[in-house]
């Protein structure tokens, strides 16, 4: 018998884990946004927006120490992080195209060289996922091969239903054992019908398609042009879902400080100047090409993943109006027109 | 229970040695480890590469400077010219850095068995095929003839001077040293003239030859036409990415030269390989 949960119950659902516990993460009120952040109580959660962020800082923070260092009477000291203090964490409502991201991630994070500051977050993280019933006009997910009822990603997928409360599935054994430890939350679904889902007012490209382009057209007309007024602010790297890169400083001296990651971005000018000035990447055309390429292509060449969720972040709050979905449906109908009609897969 | 692996960006922690001014702006560093395990097991190959760190100013990349058949230290060249060098730049003997790594591939000497090898340098990349020169020269017997070109600016820019001296000295050694143009003063004894010119000069055969490359940019783009010129196939001419790194673990996103990450699939190259990438480097 499948299962549903109501509203209230999953609002209890995040005071139980709080009580026993756990770090709970979930969209809530944040001043005048809605952010991925920790729960204190049910009440907290929203569920009817789209947060601002992505939920990407539950496995990979915007800043975070990676080790500190001392220097006492003249011998330093090297002190590690034990990523074993990661709390048991679950991310509650997020949106599909959040919940697919960070199993996108985890090939970067874990070829050859494991990275456990995210796979132990990963590890001890239960994803909750919710479809989405509302899409904005910078919604693409389903022109990237997911959906507003995707559960690509989740251990544990909320469908809202007609007459409240939601029906749950459990795509994984991590979801299995959060509901089994807490039956008396979840109810029968009996017959409930799901409200109907978002609908992006996009249309399905052909990822296969938009990649054998960019196979063959690193030098375009096309990159000369649709990033021109690119300001280079890193805003659409830093909101992303699967933007990953990061830059390692120290903070302190060199008698007591840490060592951090934090993100960067490909967009800043400085993210591949060499110390002799030299900069492969020295002008903003090439440093959106290769966003492009690295999402639809190099992620895709090393990794055999779209590194795009689709979520429309980037478009939504791009402070000079740049639209990756109106590039890469570009990029589709060159591609189309390359290659001729496809064969209807994906 | 917690079962997770190591932390991939924890240094060791090596001591500096001896330190020697090769020019007005670069140092190089000895460096011993200081945990006995680690000295006695941290092998490399030559033409790899690690993060040295300044505590509380951070990491910079350079390649392993030493030969791998020189066992209880390595060696490292670098030049002031940022937050990190400047603060390596500062530091004395006896004081402590960190080292990551060895990273990403190497030279793979073991071809080069039974054939001639040219080096062909400028500047501060001499580096990356000092490495290579003294792994060679410490098999001697297993390599034919052996050509270094080397140049720089001026007279003032060359680096490990002293080696030049001793590679000149040796009679198994065909050195080749030049400056730029200008760059010379009244007691040079080497040539005059930019990189590719001299090398084209001395016109290395290239029969049963391996050409390896290490300079700034506008270097190995005009020596790679010298080379083809003097018969030298794409496939033995050999040289290494430069590019800014951070993590050095292909993670942290900025080395990648089309999908080439070069801290993991490089930063050594043959002209064949470089030539198939997008030329964005």
């Amino acid at each position: 018998m499948s299962k549903m949960i109501t509203e209230q119950n999953l609002r209890l659902l995040i005071d139980t884990l709080v009580k026993e516990g756990a770090r709970v993460v979930g969209p809530r009120q944040a001043g005048a946004m809605t952010l991925y952040e920790p729960l204190t109580k049910g009440d907290d959660l929203v569920l009817d927006q789209l947060p601002r962020r992505s939920a990407k800082e539950a496995f990979f923070p915007v800043c975070e120490t990676i080790l500190s260092f001392e220097r006492k009477e003249g011998k330093t000291t090297v002190q590690d992080v034990d990523v074993c203090t990661v709390p048991e964490t679950v991310l509650i409502g997020a949106r599909p195209c959040d919940a697919a991201a960070p199993g996108i991630l985890d090939a970067v994070f874990s070829w050859d060289y494991k990275d456990e500051f995210f796979l132990e977050r990963r590890r001890r993280t239960t994803i909750i996922g919710l479809a989405c019933t509302k899409a904005d006009d910078a919604c693409f997910c389903t022109a990237v091969g997911l959906s507003p009822a995707e559960m690509k990603g989740a251990d544990l997928f909320l469908t809202p239903l007609e007459g409240g409360g939601y029906a749950c599935e459990a795509p994984t054994e991590k979801g299995e054992r959060l509901m089994a430890r807490h039956p008396q939350l979840f109810d029968d679904a009996g017959n409930a019908k799901p409200l109907p889902l978002a609908e992006p007012a996009v249309e399905k490209l052909d990822l296969q398609k938009i990649k054998a382009w960019l196979d063959g057209n690193f030098e375009s007309p096309l990159w000369y042009g649709i990033a021109d007024r690119c300001a280079g602010c890193g805003a659409c790297a830093f909101l992303c879902p699967a933007c990953h890169c990061f830059d390692i400083n120290d903070e302190g001296t060199a008698d007591k400080g840490e060592r951090r990651k934090h993100w960067d971005a490909c967009g800043f000018g400085k993210f591949t100047n060499h110390a002799s000035g030299h900069n492969p990447r020295d002008i903003q055309n090439k440093r959106y090409r290769n966003r492009i390429m690295h999402k639809f292509k190099y992620y895709d060449d090393k990794f055999g993943q779209t590194l795009c969720t689709g979520c429309g972040r980037c478009i939504r709050h791009c402070p000079v109006g740049i639209d990756i979905y109106a590039v890469i449906e570009e990029i589709n109908k060159m591609g189309a027109r390359d290659q001729g009609p496809g064969t209807g897969k994906d | 229970m917690c079962d997770h692996g190591k932390n991939i960006y924890m240094p060791h922690l090596a001591t500096i040695e001896a330190m020697h001014d090769e020019t007005s702006d670069i140092r190089s560093f000895r460096l011993v480890f200081q945990d006995e395990q680690v000295r006695e097991n941290f092998t490399f190959r030559a033409g790899q590469f690690a993060e040295y760190s300044a505590f509380g100013a951070g990491e910079s990349t350079f390649c392993i400077a030493s030969s791998p058949t020189r066992k209880g230290y390595i060696e490292c060249c670098f030049r002031s010219v940022g937050r990190v060098t400047d603060a390596l730049r500062s530091l004395e003997v006896g004081d402590t850095v960190g080292v990551r790594g060895p990273y990403g591939n190497s030279f793979p000497i073991e071809e080069f068995y039974g054939k001639n090898l040219v080096f062909v340098a400028g500047g501060i990349a001499l580096p990356p095929l000092r490495t290579v020169i003294w792994n060679c020269l410490d098999l001697r017997d297993k390599f034919g003839d052996i050509t270094i070109v080397y140049g720089a600016r001026s007279e003032a820019d060359l680096v490990y001077k002293h080696e030049l001296k001793e590679w000149e000295e040796r009679s198994d050694v065909n050195l080749v040293k030049t400056v730029d143009p200008g760059g010379n003063g009244p007691t040079w004894d080497g040539k005059v003239g930019f990189v590719p010119t001299i090398l084209e000069e001395a016109a290395p055969a290239a029969a049963n030859t391996i050409a390896l490359v290490c300079g700034p940019p506008i270097m190995i783009k005009f020596t790679l036409p010298v080379l083809e010129k003097l018969g030298f196939a794409d496939e033995a001419i050999y040289t290494t990415l430069e590019n800014r790194m951070k993590c050095g673990l292909g993670k942290c996103g900025r080395c990648n030269v089309g999908n080439v990450y070069v801290c993991k699939d490089g930063p050594v190259f043959t002209a064949k390989q470089v030539k198939a990438m997008p030329q964005e480097f």
